[in-house]
């Protein structure tokens, strides 16, 4: 059916991806790659379920390349998502080039591994002295 | 904001060399995307383009993991029973086990009509 092969990624270039992690001598069947096509539709399909119930409930309409990281981390596919949030700041890196936009996006529940720096508001502390004057302290 | 024009050339495509070219096809990952659920109505464009480079990475780990399997057996050809193999002893690719299970029922084998 037109209809089933419009739900698969193209059996070549699946193929030519399993390629090139497999050693050059090793050979691989048309049914392994059919159902390689098989598991990668539906691993789609299952990450946009998770990431389009997130927006649903946050009330947002798009799903976002966030939401898709988001997902992968909270389906504990996120083995390379180090890998794959490096990907996607160099994509938001070319928007970004072209128009300006402030604030990056908060990728702490993918690096909860790794601890990075991100930028946080400044806390201004309001001290009032004895006198009644009152100052603002940064906190550090 | 729109970001159909800043994104058509890498939708259409995949090699408008922003990204460097994409494996698969965006416009394919969008469609599957869709049909993932009745609500998930506007994809933004950066979506499709992180999909393409997670399924690189999750063909990648898919393979690796069958392979292991084939040299489990000897063998040097892949086939999909380590696929099926791999999904199975795999906690993360629970949600496969549907799919390849299915591919399985279609092997040359006798169908066994389970009653339950």
């Amino acid at each position: 059916m037109a209809d089933e092969q419009d739900l698969l990624l193209p059996i070549a270039n699946v193929g030519r991806i399993m390629k090139q992690i497999l050693p050059p001598n090793a050979k691989v069947s048309k049914e392994a790659k059919e159902t390689v096509q098989e598991c990668v539709s539906e691993f789609v399909k299952f990450v946009t379920g998770e990431a389009s119930d997130k927006c649903r409930k946050e009330n947002r309409r798009t799903v976002t390349g966030d939401d898709i990281c988001w997902a992968l981390s909270a389906l504990g596919l996120d083995n390379h998502a180090e890998a794959i949030v490096r990907y996607l700041h160099k994509v938001q890196n070319e928007v970004d080039s072209t128009r300006t936009k402030s604030g990056a996006s908060d990728y702490k529940c993918i690096q909860a591994g790794k601890q990075t720096e991100t930028p946080t508001p400044l806390l201004l502390f309001k001290v009032t002295d004895q006198n009644g004057s009152s100052s603002f302290t940064k906190l550090s | 904001m729109r970001q159909a024009g800043m994104y058509s050339g890498i939708l259409n495509g995949g090699m408008s060399g922003r990204t460097g070219p994409h494996l698969l096809p965006l416009a394919r990952i969008k469609k599957i995307m869709k049909r993932s659920g009745e609500d998930v109505k506007m994809i933004s464009g950066e979506a499709p383009i992180i999909f393409s480079k997670a399924c690189e990475l999750f063909i990648e780990e898919l393979t690796q993991r069958s392979w292991k399997v084939t040299l489990q057996g000897k063998r040097r050809t892949l086939h999909k029973e380590d696929v099926a193999s791999a999904v199975i002893a795999t906690d993360v690719f629970d949600f496969l086990v549907n799919v390849v299970s299915e591919s399985g029922a279609n092997s040359e084998d006798t169908p066994v009509v389970m009653e339950r």
